[in-house]
């Protein structure tokens, strides 16, 4: 029996400073043993647990595609504070080589089979676009595209400096297979994109609630604005999915504090439509 | 009720091969030492005012002359700290062993019918659903449960409300061997396979007679007569309610207001499963553990960022009793509680989940 | 010494008068629990909720804890005993609450007893007083004949062992600790908030209850409580393991008192032992 617990072996192939504010950094692993490739086998939406023993472990989304073969990648924002912090600052002192560890894939996905056959308007905020990059490199990919419909990426950062993937956007902004919106709050000399909050932006471009699905990840305060207007463009909370997050341990439904009701965030979740939400306690 | 969804130990003898025996409680040590020499052995110890499960070194340590114990043993099966790695630090990187996860054959003798009901409502979160835990498993497999039955003559503790969950004094359920004593002696029933062939080696044991076999029928019969307190409760329908009035927050304020928030009820419940994970290194070496961890402590779901979704004690406890009477039934179909008292009797300001759980019931 | 049904009836009393007048808006004292040996804390906000209120032997939980976990200016009348006042005054002293906030119901009496073991406490973990050293209102007559005998003679096992038994003695103790943190929460003079133990960066001690860990986490409250704890054994009573972490308060305590002159809590113009300095203090811990 494998057991859960223990981390598969990684070595860090490559690593990239997304941000001005240096907090943000894209790891991308390499497996140690090949079976442990073929072993990971994961779609957009999901988690891994990253493991470096002596500090701890940290669960974080998974920001490649499985479209992607060779490697796994994730977007890690340094945190320290008092009560936390440790595993994500010593990952942003790792070089290129340096072993670690990956226990996952965990949770479930972004509902890639419903997702099929619908327009999808994908909307996020800041670092948490992570998985969100992931489920559109997986769209994209040419077997894939065919399967679903309109894609519309909104996403927003503080500042231009804050905004993810740079060159994955501008590479997007070229294709005609899926239109992006990407804004700032506040401009700065260097953008000559749009200004304006992921909000306003979303009720400007107003993506019809026709046969489409709302797929949406950001801080708090960007959700609980974008939401209404979702609501008043149509979408129904069937048709609107987003992300928790939760302190996490076990990633396996077992350690029991990521729960939700009756939901265990790692396991269940962290993918939840709206109306699924709605069913469940409101302490999150 | 708890059994409703039948029991997990699809394994029950027939009636016909009943494998029965019998011993005087002055040859008790003798039953200890045959029993030890089968693997470790846990059995009920005095330590100062409190009689808990301890592995077994000395026989005479022994003792069947307790209520029940300050914790539950289900530490056997899931010990407050275990080792999952162990590594040591080198320039380089980390120099690291998975811990193997070592299941001697082990014996734990004297359980109380509700904390043998324990076992398999743990089973459910650890074995039942999802990712099988590999640690609790390889021990739960490994090892034989002795059930105990109350002594139909005494008086329940006032803290005990086992009956309320569907359990008696002298309930089989859960137990490999099921134990009742009999004036100077012990009588011991094989409930399951893995308990007859126990039983079964052990040269011990004498044979049972019929009237053993009467007296012992009895007194689980008799055990149905012990009355612990009783709120009419069904798992669904405590389970809804907890539901509908979970936004009730003046409620549940006030039912948990005496709460100091510390973590005793849920180290000493035989139902509490909740485990940290963390690394813990002294001077290079160290140990990614897993340990106790409680809803009760403010840390338990503090995020990196510092947000907490449970700030107040009335949201942690309202956790905890949602947990076990509502969650609990939902995912997997039973009261996560077997009204053992534990908590009630170890709180340091005499919270009663008991109470609580009525009163949201009435309301 | 009052009938305890005596201070009970003069508790309702009080209670009552004191929220129908809206001079305090909560009264913090004992209401029933599952049973009548087993007593909850209980704070009562209105007069209506007054005959909720009880007091016997077994009402040992000293209520000063929750003091702190009111937001400023809440007018409080608290119930307390001996060993309870003095944790009010040393909390009065440390400006964690303030004197003009409280109407402080005192309870003169001797012969509290452990609600689990159903044991006398008085004599074994409190401070062996038996009168409130502050009050608005004595819920009974003083007790003048307390009887003889000092708070540090259950001191008196420990302190003939030589150092080596002694540091045996509570490395076992604390062996057996499994960080349920009992007696931080029940403690009234435990309110740092985050408690030096839940920070994880810094990490103090081990999170798992590890003999190093345990150490670390006693050794430092006991220190942190050093001329602050107010010897109402809450700690004791309140451990699911039965350490008798009062006896190296008691210590601790007790070698304040001979060095600086002062018991924690005994007067509300006191400054805390710690945070003060006089020529005559004692030098012996710089020799």
């Amino acid at each position: 029996m494998q057991n859960p617990y223990i981390p598969m072996p990684v070595e860090v192939v490559n690593i990239v400073t997304e941000v001005d504010t240096n907090d943000i950094k894209t790891f991308r692993f390499a497996f140690v043993n090949k079976e442990d490739e073929e072993r990971f086998q994961y779609l957009p939406g999901q988690f891994a647990e990253l493991s470096i023993l002596g500090k701890g472990e940290s669960p974080i989304g998974i920001a490649s595609s499985p479209t992607q073969k060779g490697y796994i990648e994730f977007t890690v924002q340094r945190v320290a504070n008092l009560s936390g912090g440790i595993v994500t600052a010593a990952l942003h002192d790792l070089e290129v080589g340096a072993r670690m560890g990956v226990r996952g894939p965990l949770g479930n996905s972004w509902p890639i089979e419903y997702l099929e056959g619908k327009n999808v308007v994908v909307v996020g905020g800041g670092f948490a676009f992570t998985t969100l990059r992931s489920l559109i490199h997986y769209m994209l990919k040419e077997e894939n595209r065919s399967r679903f419909g309109d894609i519309n990426v909104i996403y927003g950062a503080r500042t231009p400096g804050l905004l993810c993937y740079k060159e994955e956007l501008a590479a997007w902004e070229k294709r005609k297979d899926i239109r992006m919106h990407v804004t700032v709050d506040k401009r700065d000399e260097t953008w000559t994109g749009r200004e304006g909050f992921v909000p306003t932006v979303c009720r400007e471009i107003a993506p019809s609630a026709e046969n489409s699905v709302a797929v949406i990840c950001g801080p708090p305060v960007m959700i609980r604005f974008t939401l209404p207007v979702f609501f008043e463009l149509g979408f129904s909370k069937e048709n609107i999915y987003t992300s928790l997050e939760m302190r996490m341990k076990c990633g396996i439904g077992k350690c029991g504090r990521c729960n939700v009701g009756e939901k265990y965030v790692c396991k269940d979740g962290p993918v939840f439509s709206l109306a699924e939400l709605d069913t469940l306690t409101r302490e999150y | 009720m708890i059994g409703s969804k039948g029991s997990l130990n699809a394994d029950h003898c027939e009636k016909e091969k009943v494998v029965f025996k019998k011993i005087t409680l002055e040859k008790l040590g003798d039953l200890v030492s045959a029993l030890k020499e089968k693997g470790p052995l846990y059995a009920p110890v005095r330590d100062g005012k409190a009689v808990n499960f301890q592995k077994i070194t000395k026989t005479a340590d022994v003792t069947l002359d307790f209520y029940n114990t300050v914790f539950s043993p289900k530490f056997v099966f899931f010990p407050q700290t275990e080792d999952l790695i162990r590594y040591t630090l080198q320039k380089e990187g980390a120099q690291a062993e998975p811990v193997p996860i070592a299941a001697s054959p082990s014996v734990i003798l004297g359980v109380r019918p509700c904390d043998a009901k324990s076992f398999e409502i743990m089973d459910r979160h650890f074995l039942g659903a999802g990712i099988i835990d590999p640690y609790w498993k390889n021990r739960r497999d490994n090892t034989v449960v002795i059930g105990y039955a109350f002594d139909p003559a005494a008086p329940p503790d006032p803290a005990d409300f086992y009956n309320t969950v569907g359990i008696h004094a002298a309930d089989t359920e859960g137990s490999d061997v099921f134990m009742v004593r009999k004036d100077g002696e012990l009588l011991l029933k094989g409930i399951t396979k893995k308990g007859e062939s126990l039983l079964k080696g052990l040269a011990v044991l004498d044979a049972a007679s019929a009237q053993d076999e009467a007296f012992f029928d009895e007194t689980i019969r008799k055990d149905r007569g012990v009355k612990t307190r009783f709120t009419e409760i069904t798992d669904t329908a405590i389970a809804a309610k907890l539901v509908g009035s979970f936004e009730k927050q003046e409620i549940w304020e006030e039912m948990t207001a005496s709460c100091i928030g510390c973590g005793t009820c849920t180290f000493v419940c035989p139902t509490c499963y909740c485990f940290d994970i963390n690394d813990e290194t002294l001077f290079r070496k160290g140990a990614r553990k897993r340990f106790w961890d409680a809803c009760m402590f403010t840390d338990f779901t503090l995020e990196a960022s510092g947000h907490n979704p449970r700030p107040r004690i009335f949201q942690r406890y309202r956790q905890k009793v949602c947990h076990k009477y509502s969650y609990h039934v939902t995912k997997y179909g039973c009261i996560s509680c077997v009204g053992c008292g534990r908590c009630t009797r170890s709180c340091p300001v005499n919270i009663d989940i008991f109470s609580i759980v009525e009163k949201v019931a009435n309301l | 010494m009052t009938n305890i049904k005596q201070i009970e009836e003069n508790l309702k009393r009080e209670a009552k008068r004191l929220l129908e007048s809206k001079e305090v808006s909560v009264v913090l004292a004992y209401a029933r629990g599952y049973d009548e040996h087993h007593p909850l804390p209980y704070a009562a906000r209105t007069a209506g909720e007054v005959g909720n209120l009880i007091f016997n032997e077994y009402c040992t939980y000293n209520l000063a804890r929750y003091l702190t976990k009111y937001p400023p200016k809440t007018k409080i009348a608290i119930a307390v005993k001996a060993a309870d006042s003095r944790a009010v005054v040393q909390l009065i002293q440390e400006e964690k609450v303030k004197k003009e906030d409280l109407v402080i119901l005192g309870i003169p009496f001797i012969g509290m007893k452990d609600p689990k073991t159903g044991e006398e406490i008085d004599q074994k973990t409190t401070c062996h007083m038996a009168n409130p050293v502050l009050y608005d209102i004595l819920l009974g007559e003083e007790i003048r004949d307390a009887g003889a005998g000092s708070p540090y003679d259950v001191l008196a096992e420990l302190e003939a062992m030589d150092q080596a038994a002694r540091w045996s003695f509570w490395e076992k103790e604390f062996s057996k600790c499994i960080r349920c943190f009992a007696c931080r929460k029940a403690c009234p003079m435990c309110y740092c908030d985050p408690c030096f133990m839940d920070a994880s960066r810094p990490r103090w001690a081990d999170k798992s209850p590890t003999a190093d860990g345990n150490l670390m986490y006693h050794l430092t409250r006991f220190y942190h409580l050093a001329g602050r704890c107010i010897d109402c054994g809450e700690c004791s009573r309140a451990c699911p393991m039965d350490i008798p972490l009062h006896l190296f308060h008691k210590k601790m305590a007790k070698e304040c008192e001979t060095m600086f002159g002062q018991a924690a809590g005994m007067k509300i113009d006191d400054k805390p032992v710690m945070v003060n300095y006089g020529n005559q203090d004692s030098d012996e811990m710089l020799k």
